[in-house]
Parts: structure tokens; C-alpha cells; sequence
């Protein structure tokens, strides 16, 4: 008995002496999917594999409620390491002085030249210092079915707002259930409503989407009738009527079945495009610019940040740098569907380079045309204007309030928020 | 004297359990609406006294919700009651396969709200959905209809498949007391030559009139704080023309991030509520009837 007892306990002490000591991080995503959460817990393996004595606690909070969780759980300070910012909530959390200021880390990062032009200028929105190292981009593009289009004896994708608007018209076919344009009526419309308005301006402030260069509200400029008109005919004239209650489920829905093959989307789109259509039955192309001869689009990202009382803010960096990698930033955009960081990335895997993402690199690539600007995200009546945007568009959509009267409400709305 | 004390202190577990699952969670609610507790001053809430309502009353779409509410609520509860006690008479003799018949006439009870919602939106989607598909296809119509874009049938809609949901809720509590009925008082007024409409209403409904009422009052309170169906199908649009006042409160949730403007939206709804459920016990006290 004595002897088992011996044995026992030089086997206790030499497991204390001999193990290591395993730290584990708390991360919490905001875009949990049953496609997406799956890949981040692969890369986790291979970080953990690469480093033993990390352990990655992965918290996935359901996609609708995640930023609130977020919210709340970083401003009572509960244990998190890693947290997933994207650029709606971005400003919120970094008010509250949660967020660690990531310029040492990112300044001592090797692949910090590597990363796209305009992404962490972007990401610094607040207060011009970059809270997140973005792992994703998201900007919309044209999307579009070469087959329908060569049907109607379309060669090619529409180049310009006015000859999009005419292709669109000529796919209108509403008793053969065919139309044109993919409209967005529901769900957060704003992107779509704003990149055909402002493509009839050619001073668009960068910094404010809803401004003029010459700090100016766009919606008190007569261009923004020309643009608001323009949209309700794209809308009355190449779209099924049903799509002022569209989201994105049925935008996708009416893409894929061919209803409407011209579609303005955000390239995590492409995941799902990739399983229900065959190759090369759809393609991306600049967005069209209009009448300025120019389009505005926006970057929409989502990164990494650690909050300010992180115990283990080195560690949470070493992840960070490591899922921000080239290879692993390819194999996560892959998946998942967002643009990579990183410009190696679209050179080493072709993928990047085929035509379906040919939309991004041209509009990358030609800033005289492409102007990425931002939206006032730090205004905290940002939320409210999603949802009044939304609910006075479609009046005017159905005819129950006129262009004009939609404008003043929209620049009434802005002056009352502190934008003039 | 003795026996009182007994009677509070077998109470108190109850009393005490009742006021932290309910009590508390309800003061919360009501000062949270008086404070500006929202996404973006976590850090600085404070008190704002009245402004919350004041924001909420001056919204120029108020009186449309107001309005979208009172028809939800009334042509909701009115069908689910008419087509429920039908199904119930159905129901009340026993047939072969009866059994198996109540199973698939109450099924929708047990599904989700918010799923039943999103499962309508599709099969009425203007472009897609199958019962346009049918329609075409039998020939009744020549063009699909756009159930959830047109306003004006944008919220026929929503009711619809309301009705369609809460059906089984009435045939089930109307069947349950149809049951309670003895068969002597029918046997009565056969011998005395009462037809089936003399029979329905001197015997049935005044007999199942508690009954009624409770699931009535029930219903209304319930189809009132039931957003479910409409978000997953509208979200309250087009245009507003769908939104009752439990979806604008979930609206301003997930669109401002405004939690205490939302607290207020529930107190409203919470005194409107009591209000009715006053007047509606007022004017529906009977002898017979107890809640």
C-alpha cells in the first residue's frame, strides 16, 4: 500500500513539474454560418497544432444577436481575447475605450505592405487608428448571367448606369417571368439606393458618402432627383413589382433561376453562386458608372481587435497576425467568400484572378472611375437610417410619396443627426 | 391568528420566485424606458425622463402602426375564432380516423412563429411561390399576384396565414369545452323539437360562453405581442404597411440598437394591454364567468 502510494505520488509530481502550462483565449465571432464557422475552426487546429500551448476558446453567438453580445459583453469586460468587429459596430466599440490601438502590433507586422491599398485607412475610421486588422472585404460589384444575356443578343456586361438600364429593359419580359434588374427592396438597402444616387455626382466627399465635396448634403442636390428617379424607374421598369419585399435570400433566389440576371452584390455572394451555378454561367463586372462618369462604392470590412483588458494581448496578436497570413488569409476568403487582405493572395492563388473577380480587380485598379468612400458609421442615428431609408423608399417605390418629398425627409433627417 | 402566518409563510417561496421572474424583470423594463440606454452610450446612460415616448409619439408613422395593429388584432382573432369553433363542431362527434385527423388540423400549433413566417413568405413570393404557381396552373388567374409587396395585399396576407396558425389554438379550447357539454340538455331540446341553430345557440354557445371569452381575451393579448409571422415574412413592410407595434419594437432593436426606445415601445403595449383587459373583463362580467 505504501509502495502504490509512492508511486502515485511521484507520478502527481512529476505530471505538475513536466506539464505545460496551457493558456486559453476566448474569441468571439459576430458571423457565425454553418459555412464560415467551420473554416475558422480548422485555422484554429492548425494554430493550435503550431502552438501547444494555446488553446482558442471559440464563442458563436447567433448571427442576428452577435453584435449585441459583442457589445455587451466587451463594455462589462467579460473574458474575451479576440473579438470580431466589422465595420457597423466598430465606432460603438471603440467608444467605449475597449479596444486595444493595434498600430504598434500592425507597424511591426512584416506583411503590413502587402495589405490592399485603402483597407486600413478604411478600418480607421475611428479616430484614425486602426482598432481592427480587417480579414475581410466586401464591396459590391456587378454580378451577371452571360447566358441570359446572350440570349437577347448581349455580347457584354452594361458599362455605364443608362446602358444598364437599357440592357435591363430588354430582358423584360414579365409574361415570360423574365426581367432585368435584381432590385433590393428589403433588408438593409441602403448600398443599393446610394450607389445608383451618387453615380449622378462627381464630387462625392470620401470621407461621407452623404456629402459633397464641398461639405454640401447630396439629398438637397438637384442631381439627387436625377439619381432617386432613375432608381424608381430601374425598379418600375426592369424589375419583377414583388422586390420591394426582396431581401437578400430571394435576390440570390431570382439570380440563380435566371429571372434577373444583372445583380449588385457583395462577393461573399460568390460562395453560394459557386455551388448553384455550373462555371462561367455568371461572371462580375465593374459596377456601372454613371452619368459623372463615375461610381462610389463602399468598403465594407470585417477584422479582428482585442480589447483593451485582455491578459494575454501579445498572444491574441499572434493569432491575429497568424489567420492574417497570406496563405491562411487566402484559404479563409476562399470559404468564406470575402476578398483577402492581401495583394499576394490574388497573385498566388488564381482563383482570385478568374473571371469572378474580374469586377473587383478592374474597379481596384481604376480610381479615376472608382472612388471608395466611406458612410457616416460613427453617427449614431446610423441604425435609425437604415430602417427610415428603407420605409420611405418603398413608399416612393409604390407611389405613396413623390422623389421630391423622400429627398427633403432623407436631408431633414441628416440635418436633425448633426450632417450639414 | 397562528394559522395566517401559516398561510403567508407557505406563500412566501411562491410570492418571492413570482416577483424575480416577473416582477423584476417588468420594473426593469419600465425604468429602462426612461433612460437612453443604446448601443452607443453604453458608458454614459442616464435618465431621460420622457423623451424615449415623446420620440415615439412623434414619429410620423405612429398612427399607421396604431392603425396596422387594430386590423392585425381584429381580423386575426375574428377568423381564427369563426373557422376554430367550425372545426371544433366538426370535430365534436367521433368518426373513424379522428385521431389522426385532429393531429394534422393542429399541427401548425407547433411549429414556430418566426419559421411559419418564413416558410409563408416563400410560398406567396410574387416570382417563385407556389401558390401563384397553382393559380396560373388551374387558370384562375392570368398574372401572379405580389401578396407581399402590394400593400394592399401585403397585409390580407400576413392575417392570412395568422388565421391559418391559430385556428387549432380555438378548435382545441372550444372542442375541449363542447366536450363538457352533457348530452342530456340536447337529448331535451330534441323532445322539445329544437332544430340544430336553436340547439347552437341556446344550448352550446351560451354554455361554452366562459370559455369563449377567456380564449378570446387570451388571443387578443397574444396575437398582439405576435411579431413572428410578420418578420419573417414582411419585416413590416412594404412600406410600413405591415407593421404592427410589437414589430416596430423589435425594429428598433435590431435597426437603432435603441434598447430603452424599445422599453418604452413594450411599456405601452404592456399598459395598453392592461387598459383592455379591464374593460374587456368589465364588459364581459357575468354570474357565470371567472377568469
Amino acid at each position: 500500500m505504501k509502495r502504490l502510494f509512492l508511486i502515485i505520488s511521484i507520478l502527481l509530481v512529476s505530471l505538475f513539474v513536466f506539464s505545460e502550462e496551457v493558456i486559453t483565449l476566448n474569441l468571439i465571432e459576430a458571423f457565425s454560418s454553418p459555412w464560415r464557422t467551420p473554416t475558422l475552426n480548422k485555422i484554429i487546429e492548425m494554430f493550435e497544432t503550431l502552438n501547444p500551448g494555446i488553446k482558442i476558446n471559440v464563442i458563436s453567438p447567433p448571427y442576428e444577436t452577435a453584435y449585441q453580445k459583442i457589445n455587451l459583453m466587451v463594455s462589462t469586460e467579460q473574458p474575451l481575447d479576440i473579438v470580431e468587429i466589422g465595420d457597423w459596430n466598430l465606432s460603438t466599440l471603440a467608444a467605449m475605450g475597449k479596444l486595444e490601438d493595434l498600430t504598434p502590433y500592425i507597424n511591426n507586422w512584416p506583411e503590413k505592405n502587402d495589405l490592399i491599398d485603402g483597407v486600413l485607412e478604411a478600418a480607421s475610421i475611428y479616430k484614425n487608428t486602426p482598432y481592427l486588422l480587417p480579414h475581410g472585404i466586401f464591396v459590391k460589384t456587378l454580378f451577371y448571367r452571360p447566358d441570359i444575356l446572350s440570349k437577347y443578343g448581349f455580347k457584354n456586361y452594361p458599362k455605364t448606369m443608362q446602358e444598364m438600364y437599357d440592357m435591363a429593359k430588354k430582358l423584360t419580359e414579365s409574361g415570360k417571368n423574365q426581367y432585368g434588374f435584381d432590385f433590393r427592396g428589403k433588408g438593409y438597402p441602403t448600398a443599393f439606393i446610394d450607389i445608383v444616387v451618387t453615380s449622378f455626382f462627381d464630387d462625392i466627399d470620401p470621407n461621407n458618402m452623404y456629402l459633397t465635396k464641398d461639405g454640401k448634403l447630396i439629398f438637397d442636390d438637384p442631381r439627387a432627383i436625377e439619381g432617386l428617379n432613375f432608381y424608381v424607374s430601374l425598379f418600375k421598369d426592369t424589375a419583377p413589382k414583388d422586390s420591394v419585399n426582396w431581401g437578400w435570400d430571394e435576390q440570390v433566389n431570382a439570380f440563380v433561376s435566371g429571372i434577373t440576371p444583372l445583380l449588385f452584390q457583395d462577393p461573399d455572394t460568390t460562395g453560394m453562386l459557386n455551388e448553384m451555378l455550373k462555371p462561367g454561367q455568371y461572371k462580375t463586372a465593374p459596377l456601372p458608372v454613371g452619368v459623372s462618369g463615375k461610381a462610389y462604392p463602399t468598403f465594407g470590412f470585417v477584422g479582428w481587435g482585442i480589447p483593451t483588458y485582455s491578459k494575454h494581448k501579445d498572444l491574441a496578436w499572434k493569432f491575429i497576425k497568424f489567420v492574417s497570413s497570406s496563405e491562411i488569409n487566402g484559404y479563409w476568403s476562399k470559404s468564406y467568400g470575402a476578398l483577402p487582405i492581401l495583394k499576394s493572395v490574388y497573385k498566388y492563388d488564381s482563383y482570385f484572378s478568374s473571371n469572378i473577380f474580374e469586377g473587383w480587380t478592374e474597379m481596384f485598379k481604376d480610381p479615376k472611375h472608382y472612388q471608395f468612400t466611406q458612410y457616416p458609421l460613427d453617427n449614431e442615428n446610423w441604425g435609425k437610417w437604415n430602417e427610415f431609408q428603407e420605409k420611405t423608399m418603398q413608399q416612393v417605390l409604390l407611389g405613396k410619396l413623390s422623389v421630391v418629398r423622400c429627398l427633403k425627409q432623407w436631408s431633414d433627417f441628416w440635418k436633425d443627426a448633426g450632417i450639414k | 391568528m397562528k394559522q395566517r402566518k401559516f398561510i403567508i409563510l407557505m406563500l412566501l417561496p411562491t410570492i418571492l420566485l413570482i416577483s424575480f421572474i416577473i416582477l423584476y424583470p417588468t420594473i426593469s423594463g419600465v425604468l429602462l424606458s426612461f433612460k437612453n440606454y443604446s448601443i452607443f452610450n453604453f458608458g454614459k446612460v442616464k435618465w431621460v425622463g420622457f423623451e424615449n415616448y415623446k420620440e415615439i409619439f412623434s414619429d410620423v408613422f405612429y398612427i399607421d402602426i396604431v392603425w396596422n395593429t387594430i386590423k392585425w388584432i381584429f381580423f386575426s382573432v375574428f377568423f381564427q375564432l369563426i373557422f376554430g369553433f367550425i372545426l371544433a363542431l366538426l370535430m365534436k362527434e367521433p368518426f373513424k380516423g379522428r385521431g389522426l385527423y385532429a393531429g394534422f388540423v393542429f399541427y401548425p400549433w407547433a411549429i414556430s412563429g418566426f419559421a411559419i413566417g418564413l416558410i409563408w413568405s416563400w410560398l406567396l413570393n410574387g416570382q417563385f411561390g407556389v401558390i401563384n404557381d397553382i393559380l396560373l396552373r388551374i387558370g384562375f388567374i392570368k398574372e401572379g399576384f405580389n401578396f407581399l409587396s402590394d400593400p394592399s395585399l401585403a397585409m390580407f396576407s400576413v392575417i392570412l396565414v395568422n388565421v391559418w396558425y391559430g385556428i387549432p389554438f380555438f378548435a382545441i379550447m372550444i372542442l375541449a369545452a363542447l366536450q363538457s357539454i352533457p348530452d342530456s340538455l340536447y337529448e331535451a331540446a330534441e323532445i322539445d323539437g329544437a332544430g340544430y341553430f336553436t340547439k347552437l345557440f341556446k344550448i352550446t354557445i351560451p354554455y361554452i360562453k366562459p370559455t369563449l371569452i377567456n380564449t378570446i381575451l387570451l388571443r387578443i393579448i397574444w396575437v398582439m405581442n405576435f411579431p413572428d409571422v410578420i418578420y419573417g415574412m414582411t419585416r413590416g413592410g412594404p412600406a410600413g404597411s405591415t407593421e404592427i407595434l410589437s414589430v416596430k419594437m423589435i425594429n428598433t432593436v435590431f435597426y437603432e440598437s435603441n434598447y430603452s426606445k424599445a422599453a418604452a415601445h413594450g411599456v405601452i403595449i404592456v399598459t395598453v394591454l392592461v387598459l383592455y383587459t379591464i374593460m374587456y373583463l368589465k364588459l364581459t362580467s357575468k354570474k357565470e364567468f371567472s377568469l
